[in-house]
């Protein structure tokens, strides 16, 4: 469906060029697939470049055979596109119905009929049916989203690229629009960027991760984790101190007999305590980043 | 392909955006229903809403039509062509300014206006019609050139400033050409044709300008 060769972006600010995107090489087929990155990564760079809203510096992207580099390209993978994006604007005094049917007729669909039915059932999709006739400025953000992800769908696109989808999102709202996702993805492609790791687990069967506009890994779920084993430790300590010796805090739980730190590093000799354990996807992907010299204050 | 709706354009048009030509509208119908006994009070304040309100107006909402779009990212990702796009949202203003011109022109009429002074009904039309294009296409353009709806409306306020207050010494030099209030202001201009072909000539340029800019979608999400 996707395929990117060598793709790279270059932003000039002032004097200076910001590379956010270097030589990414991808192939992405059907289903759902995730991109994973700190922020700045250049994952809304490559979704936007995807989406024919940003023109590429060099390199080439295909998308169901169009050269998404030339115009027509563009068109033609725009009318095949559903797209939501990490900041998503709407118009607040629109009904949600409103909203999502003239974005219908921005993408083609002109038969009133068919329009009106396919708006009705795509807020069904998302559980708006019974707000479809209330104005968006009274939503709150998981139903903006759902908002987002119904226009995204009204035309029944083969590419669906969300970015950030559940940023903002209570636990409840992310577990049905991870679920929405994964239900959506059974016969079409499905891009997914966060920073979020626990929703690529949850949905994915494909991943990428991305730093400094380059792709660092690629591959499943459970390759990401399984690259940490032999890297994950437990510790409690009683004291203050932080434990140390080149190992990365990826979590800290405070029991009555002290902290309890969760540890990835290259070794844990420095702490004769630390327990080895098994690794998590999240510690896969600390010990991916660390690897390769990234900051993981992000997460 | 249908690709827009006049309703949603409207729906989706900010609400002080229509407010703007309709209090600028009824200021002037005050005036000139408090002038309509002295006729010259009544047809200079006729003309200069016409020649110079108008485009005023129409500059400075087209500024601000195309990239104050909360939905901008969402519509770019759709297959609308840039130049439909700037039909859709332009088009849209000049309606807006169409219908204030015409609705004064009925009440400076009922009033006992005399348009006499233009050559005919329809040099009356081009005397608002041409410079409020010409505005309308250096409002957007410079909206589209800086990214920055303020710097287009900046642009048009600039000129038309300028162009007021130097209207007179335009008139007499080369300026004429590009005198965006020649139609109404001065319609006995012997130049007035060649003025009329040159506000064309320029709109078209800057339309053409603004196309070309918005298909360069990533400067302006």
């Amino acid at each position: 469906m996707i395929t990117t060769t060598s793709l790279t972006k270059t932003y000039s600010s002032g004097a200076k060029a910001v590379h956010a995107l270097n030589g990414i090489d991808l192939d992405i087929g059907m289903g759902m697939f995730g991109l994973l990155g700190p922020n700045g990564a250049g994952k809304t760079t490559l979704m936007r470049i995807l989406a024919g809203i940003v023109n590429a510096s060099g390199g080439s992207v295909h998308i169901a055979g169009h050269d998404v580099t030339t115009e027509a390209g563009k068109q033609a993978v725009k009318a095949m596109l559903g797209y939501l994006p990490q900041e998503l604007g709407m118009y607040p005094e629109l009904t949600a119905a409103q909203f999502v049917d003239y974005m219908a007729i921005l993408k083609g669909l002109d038969d009133a009929k068919k329009r009106r039915q396919s708006v009705a059932k795509v807020l069904e999709l998302v559980g708006l049916s019974e707000a479809a006739g209330r104005k968006i400025k009274g939503f709150s953000g998981g139903m903006k989203r759902r908002v987002g992800i119904a226009q995204a769908l009204v035309n029944d696109p083969k590419l669906l690229i969300v970015d950030e989808p559940t940023a903002g999102l209570d636990p409840e709202e992310r577990i049905r629009f991870r679920n929405l996702l994964v239900n959506l993805a059974s016969d079409r492609t499905v891009l997914l960027s966060t920073h979020i790791v626990e929703d690529i687990g949850q949905t994915c069967r494909d991943v990428a991760v991305l730093a400094r506009g380059q792709v660092l890994f690629r591959g499943s779920p459970t390759e990401l984790t399984q690259a940490a084993a032999g890297h994950v430790w437990t510790l409690t300590a009683a004291g203050l101190e932080k434990p140390n010796h080149g190992l990365t805090i990826v979590s800290m739980l405070h029991l009555a007999e002290g902290t309890q730190y969760r540890l990835v590093g290259e070794t844990a000799d420095g702490h004769p305590a630390a327990q080895a354990v098994p690794p998590g996807l999240e510690d896969g992907y600390v010990w991916l980043m660390k690897s390769a010299g990234q900051s993981v204050e992000a997460l | 392909m249908k690709h827009t709706s006049l309703r949603y354009s409207l729906l989706t048009y900010k609400l002080d955006q229509l407010w703007f030509p309709v209090c600028f509208w009824a200021l002037f119908v005050i005036i000139v229903v408090l002038m309509q006994q002295q006729h010259n009070q009544l047809m200079n304040s006729t003309r200069a809403y016409l020649g110079a309100v108008v485009p005023l107006i129409g500059g400075i909402m087209a500024a601000y039509a195309v990239l104050d779009d909360p939905a901008l990212e969402l519509r770019f990702a759709t297959p609308i062509p840039a130049w439909w796009t700037l039909l859709e949202r332009l088009g849209l203003t000049f309606l807006i300014q169409a219908a204030t011109a015409c609705a004064f022109q009925v009440v400076a009429l009922l009033l006992g206006g005399d348009f006499s002074m233009f050559l005919s009904g329809w040099h009356v039309q081009l005397a608002w019609i041409l410079p409020t294009l010409a505005l309308m296409a250096l409002g957007s353009l410079g909206a589209l050139v800086a990214a920055q709806t303020t710097i287009g409306a900046l642009f048009v306020g600039l000129v038309w400033i300028v162009e007021l207050i130097a209207r007179g010494w335009l008139a007499r030099n080369n300026g004429k050409y590009v005198l965006v209030f020649m139609g109404a202001l001065m319609p006995e201009h012997p130049d007035l044709l060649a003025n009329h072909l040159t506000l064309v000539a320029i709109s078209a340029a800057f339309l053409l300008a603004a196309w070309a800019l918005l298909r360069r979608q990533e400067r302006y999400i």
